[in-house]
C-alpha cells in the first residue's frame, strides 16, 4: 500500500548554474551521492542539496533517463521494448560533447544503471573507429614518436584493416 | 569543474575502473588493439589490466582452462630472473600479444566477405561491360547500367566457365560461398542465365607475383600468373534457376592458404533467344568466412609445394627458415610446417592452442 510518507518525500537538488530540482526520494535513491548525503545528514534535508559538479543540462537529461526508467520497470509488460527505443533515442540525442558531459556527472552523481548503458554507448561510438577519432573522442594527446606509433601500427597491422574513414 | 577540456583524457577523469567498465564493452578485439596504441599510459593500460585476456575469455569460455595454463608456463621464468617486476611486465605483453591474437584468428563473428578482388573470367561477351568486377556489386543494375558477367555464347551447353577471386588474406578461413545468377530484365521472358551447377576450387597462383587485378583480360590473366595451384576442390553443388542470392555451404569450413578462389559454372541451361547460343552469366558472388589475420605469414617453397606458416607474434624476432620443431629455443616465433590440405576448424584450433602452449613447435607433417 502505497503512500508512506518517504516514498513521497521530495529532495531539492541545486546544480551550478543554481537551478533547482524537485526529485522524488525514490528517484534520488538511484543519486548514490545524494543518497549518501541525505544518510549523513540523518535524513534531514530541508535545504537544496548542493551539486558542484553537476550542470542543468545533465542533471535534467539524467533526472529524465531515471524517471523514465522507473516507469517502465513499474508498469506494463511491453515495458522492455520501449525501453529499448528509449534508451536508442536517448543515446543518438546526444552529440559526443554531451555524452562526455553525461558521463562525468553520472559517475560524479553515481548513477549505476545509467552509466553502464553510458559505457556501452561509448564502446559503441568508439568502436571501428580509427585511432586519430579516438584519441579525439577521449582527448588523448598521443606521446609516441612518429616512429614508435609506425612501430605499433606495423605490428599490429591486422588490428587497422575496415576502419571506418573519419 | 566545468566540461570536459581538449586535451584532457577523459579516462583519467573516470578513472581505471570506469575506464575498464568502458573498454570491457567492446567486442572486437580489433579494437582493443587499435585502443592501447592510442598512447602510452593507454599501451600500459590495456596491457595491464589483461583486457586482451578478459576478451578472448569472454568470447571462448571454454579457452579458461587452457589460459592458466599459458600463465603458469609463463610463471617460470621470473624464478630465473632477478627483476621481479619488469619480467612481470614481458608477462603481460606477452599474454596481451596472444590473447589479442586468439581472440581475432578464433572468432566466427567477424567472418564476411572475404572477396577483395576479381582476377579473371574463362571468358567474357562484352567486354568490359560484362567483366567479371561487375559480380562484386551485389546489385544487378548499377546507375543506368546492369552489372553481371557473362560469359562467351556456346552451342554446346556443357562447356564450362571459371571465375577466379582474390581474397582478402593468404589465409583465410572459408566456410560458404554465395553466387547469384544473372536474370536478364531486358530480355522477353525474362531468361536466368545460371549454371547447372557449381563447384569451388582454393589455392595459390604457381608464381609467387603480387596478384595485381588491374588486368581483368581473360588470356593476359592466364599468362601472367601462369595458372594457379588448386589445393582444394570442393563437392559440386547443384544450382538453381533462380533470380536470388544462392548459398552454397562448404561441408567442411576450409583453409585456403594462398588467397585464390576458383568458381566453377558446370553446365548451362539457358539458351539466347536472339543468337541461340548457350550463356552463363553471374550478377553477384560473396566468399564467406574470415581471414586468419594476425602474425601469420605463409612462404611457399616450390617445387615440393609445401609451406610454411609462420606465427610470429613480434615482428623483429629472428626469421629462421623452415625448421622442425625447434624445442631448445625460447624465442617466439613459432615455425611448423603443414602440408596443405583441408583441415577442420576444430583441427586448426587444436593446432594453434598446441603450438602456443607446448615450449615445442608442432609440426604436422601428412
Amino acid at each position: 500500500m502505497s503512500g508512506i510518507s518517504d516514498t513521497e518525500r521530495m529532495i531539492t537538488l541545486k546544480t551550478v548554474e543554481g537551478t533547482l530540482f524537485d526529485v522524488k526520494s525514490s528517484i534520488a535513491k538511484d543519486l548514490k551521492t545524494v543518497q549518501a548525503f541525505i544518510d549523513d545528514s540523518d535524513d534531514d534535508v530541508t535545504s537544496p542539496i548542493p551539486l558542484p559538479n553537476v550542470f542543468t543540462r545533465e542533471l535534467s537529461r539524467i533526472l529524465d533517463y531515471l524517471n523514465n526508467h522507473h516507469r517502465f520497470r513499474s508498469g506494463i509488460e511491453k515495458a522492455d521494448e520501449e525501453m529499448a527505443r528509449y534508451d536508442a533515442e536517448f543515446a543518438k540525442s546526444m552529440s559526443h560533447e554531451e555524452l562526455k558531459a553525461l558521463i562525468l556527472a553520472a559517475n560524479y552523481l553515481n548513477v549505476k544503471d545509467l552509466l553502464e548503458f553510458l559505457n556501452q554507448t561509448v564502446a559503441d561510438v568508439i568502436q571501428n573507429k580509427s585511432v586519430e577519432f579516438v584519441r579525439n573522442f577521449f582527448g588523448i594527446e598521443n606521446d609516441y614518436t612518429p616512429e614508435e606509433e609506425e612501430k605499433l601500427r606495423n605490428e599490429n597491422e591486422w588490428a587497422f584493416n575496415g576502419v571506418e574513414q573519419d | 569543474m566545468s566540461e570536459v577540456k581538449n586535451k584532457l583524457d577523459l579516462l583519467q577523469w573516470l578513472g581505471p575502473d570506469m575506464s575498464i567498465k568502458v573498454l570491457t564493452h567492446l567486442d572486437d578485439p580489433c579494437d582493443l588493439v587499435r585502443v592501447s596504441t592510442l598512447s602510452r599510459s593507454w599501451h600500459q593500460f590495456v596491457i595491464e589490466n589483461g583486457l586482451c585476456k578478459h576478451l578472448c575469455l569472454k568470447m571462448f569460455p571454454e579457452l579458461s582452462g587452457v589460459g592458466h595454463v599459458i600463465e603458469v608456463e609463463n610463471m617460470i621464468e621470473p624464478v630465473s630472473n632477478m627483476l621481479g617486476s619488469s619480467s612481470n611486465w614481458e608477462c603481460l605483453k606477452r599474454n596481451h600479444k596472444v590473447y589479442a591474437f586468439l581472440a581475432c584468428g578464433l572468432t566466427p563473428s567477424i567472418s564476411g566477405n572475404c572477396i577483395s578482388d576479381a582476377i579473371s573470367a574463362s571468358s567474357t561477351d562484352n567486354y568490359p561491360e560484362e567483366s567479371v568486377l561487375n559480380t562484386l556489386d551485389p546489385r544487378d543494375r548499377t546507375d543506368f547500367r546492369a552489372s553481371y558477367w557473362s560469359s562467351k555464347g556456346e552451342s554446346d551447353p556443357s562447356v564450362p566457365e571459371t571465375l577466379v577471386y582474390k581474397l582478402t588474406s593468404k589465409i583465410c578461413l572459408i566456410t560458404e560461398i554465395h553466387v547469384q545468377p544473372f536474370k536478364a530484365y531486358f530480355q522477353p521472358g525474362l531468361p536466368i542465365y545460371s549454371a547447372k551447377a557449381v563447384r569451388f576450387r582454393m589455392g595459390r597462383p604457381k608464381y609467387p607475383t603480387e596478384l595485381e587485378s588491374a588486368e581483368v583480360d581473360d588470356i593476359i590473366a592466364n599468362h601472367m600468373f601462369g595458372g594457379n595451384l588448386w589445393t582444394y576442390t570442393s563437392p559440386e553443388f547443384p544450382m538453381l534457376q533462380e533470380n536470388c542470392l544462392q548459398k552454397f555451404k562448404l561441408p567442411e569450413p576450409v583453409l585456403c592458404i594462398g588467397g585464390v578462389l576458383q568458381v566453377e559454372l558446370l553446365g548451362r541451361v539457358q539458351k539466347q533467344e536472339m543468337d541461340q547460343l548457350f550463356y552463363i552469366c553471374i550478377s553477384h558472388v560473396q566468399v564467406v568466412g574470415w581471414p586468419l589475420l594476425p602474425a601469420y605469414d605463409v612462404k611457399i617453397h616450390h617445387p615440393s609445394g609445401k609451406c610454411t606458416l609462420k606465427y610470429c607474434p613480434q615482428t623483429d624476432c629472428c626469421m629462421s627458415p623452415t625448421r622442425r620443431g625447434d624445442s631448445s629455443s625460447p624465442s617466439r616465433l613459432r615455425n611448423f610446417t603443414t602440408s596443405i590440405m583441408q583441415r577442420g576448424v576444430r583441427r586448426w584450433e587444436q593446432i594453434l592452442i598446441a603450438a602456443l602452449l607446448g615450449p615445442g613447435a608442432v609440426v604436422v607433417d601428412e
